[in-house]
């Protein structure tokens, strides 16, 4: 897998708040993507999933949004549909058993915390948390 | 309680709630439902994870005769946790051709990924008078819990009552649930095969 440069941006559910973290470079994949990110939150996204979800992808912004009311497949059909309609989402990946939704933007998207807190409530669920991860990959 | 102080006590629960999808919004859902009463094909579409709209075509046995319904269902209310979600629907229908035959009613459920219970309550009014009510009460475990994608198996048991035959039975039923498709039958020696199949475009 090509060697990644992780810088995370931070998002809270009550502002944006951007933050340089660290250099990802030879950071261990095992367990958890990134055990605690610098404002001391948990970053709960298994690793091997995180992986496999970015295997083909390169500079993009990743949106890790928790969802709440996330129970069946309805729901991650719906939540799917409703983010690749938007021709800046690469991919995406819904985890029913963490209520964690991977997006994966190009860069060129500002990733708008109302704008996917909106996206999830057509859906009819509720967004409680929103990180975001800025990934450039070197060859 | 009657029907009409449950629909009066619905609508003021709207006034508390936050909201969620019929079927997600823009969600196009087939159905066919089989059992001893009647054999049904409905498709709606939900302009908004609100409401949706739709007309069904009902084949009933009992009294023999093949009905269009236009129906609408509206959710009153919607509770999602992390783990679990919450619903209460207003569901109607009246006749295409014949005003005089509608009906109305609620339906509710709350699931975990593990736990499903769910309840319905529909009062039937036929414009040759022969008005009677359905309700139901369903409880079910998911006996394992698979990934997005996965096929979803429920072991579910539900009761019904019908005034019009004036049956009740209690039995058991299956659920298997992948990607856009659900099917979900169960037999009860008194009411024989109940049968049902979703898919959702």
């Amino acid at each position: 897998m090509n060697k990644i440069l992780l810088t995370l941006l931070l998002t809270s559910p009550l502002a944006w708040a951007e933050q340089d973290h660290a250099n990802m470079n030879d950071h261990s994949h095992e367990g958890h993507l990134h055990d605690t990110m610098v404002d001391g939150k948990n970053l709960d996204v298994s690793a091997e999933r995180f992986d496999t979800f970015m295997e083909g992808l390169t500079d993009v912004n990743v949106a890790i949004v928790s969802v709440k009311g996330m129970v069946c497949d309805f729901c991650a059909r719906g939540i799917e549909k409703t983010f690749t309609r938007d021709k800046n989402v690469q991919k995406i990946d819904v985890d029913l058993d963490s209520g964690k939704v991977m997006i994966a933007y190009s860069k060129i998207k500002e990733i708008n915390f109302k704008e996917i807190e909106k996206q999830i409530l057509s859906n009819g669920q509720n967004m409680s948390d929103l990180q975001v991860l800025e990934v450039n990959n070197n060859e | 309680m009657g029907i009409h102080k449950i629909i009066i006590l619905a609508f003021i629960l709207v006034l508390h709630t936050e909201a969620r999808p019929i079927s997600y919004s823009g969600g196009t859902t087939v159905m066919y439902q089989s059992d001893s009463m009647s054999n049904s094909v409905y498709i709606h579409y939900s302009p908004t994870y609100k409401y949706s709209i739709g007309i069904e075509n009902v084949d009933d046995k009992f009294f023999n005769k093949n009905k269009n319904y236009l129906r609408l269902t509206y959710l009153i209310n919607r509770k999602n946790t992390d783990i679990s979600q919450r619903n209460l629907y207003f569901q109607s229908g009246v006749l295409v051709d014949d005003a005089d035959g509608f009906f109305y009613g609620i339906h509710g459920d709350w699931e975990t990924r593990r736990w499903f219970s769910g309840f319905g309550y529909k009062d039937i009014k036929s414009s040759f008078g022969q008005d009677y009510a359905d309700q139901y009460i369903r409880l079910g475990v998911a006996p394992y819990v698979g990934d997005y994608g996965d096929l979803h198996t429920w072991v579910m048991i539900k009761t019904k009552k019908n005034s019009l035959t004036n049956t009740k039975s209690t039995y058991p039923e299956l659920k298997f649930f992948k990607g856009a498709a659900l099917i979900n039958f169960g037999y009860s020696n008194k009411t024989e095969w109940d049968f049902h199949f979703m898919y959702r475009f």
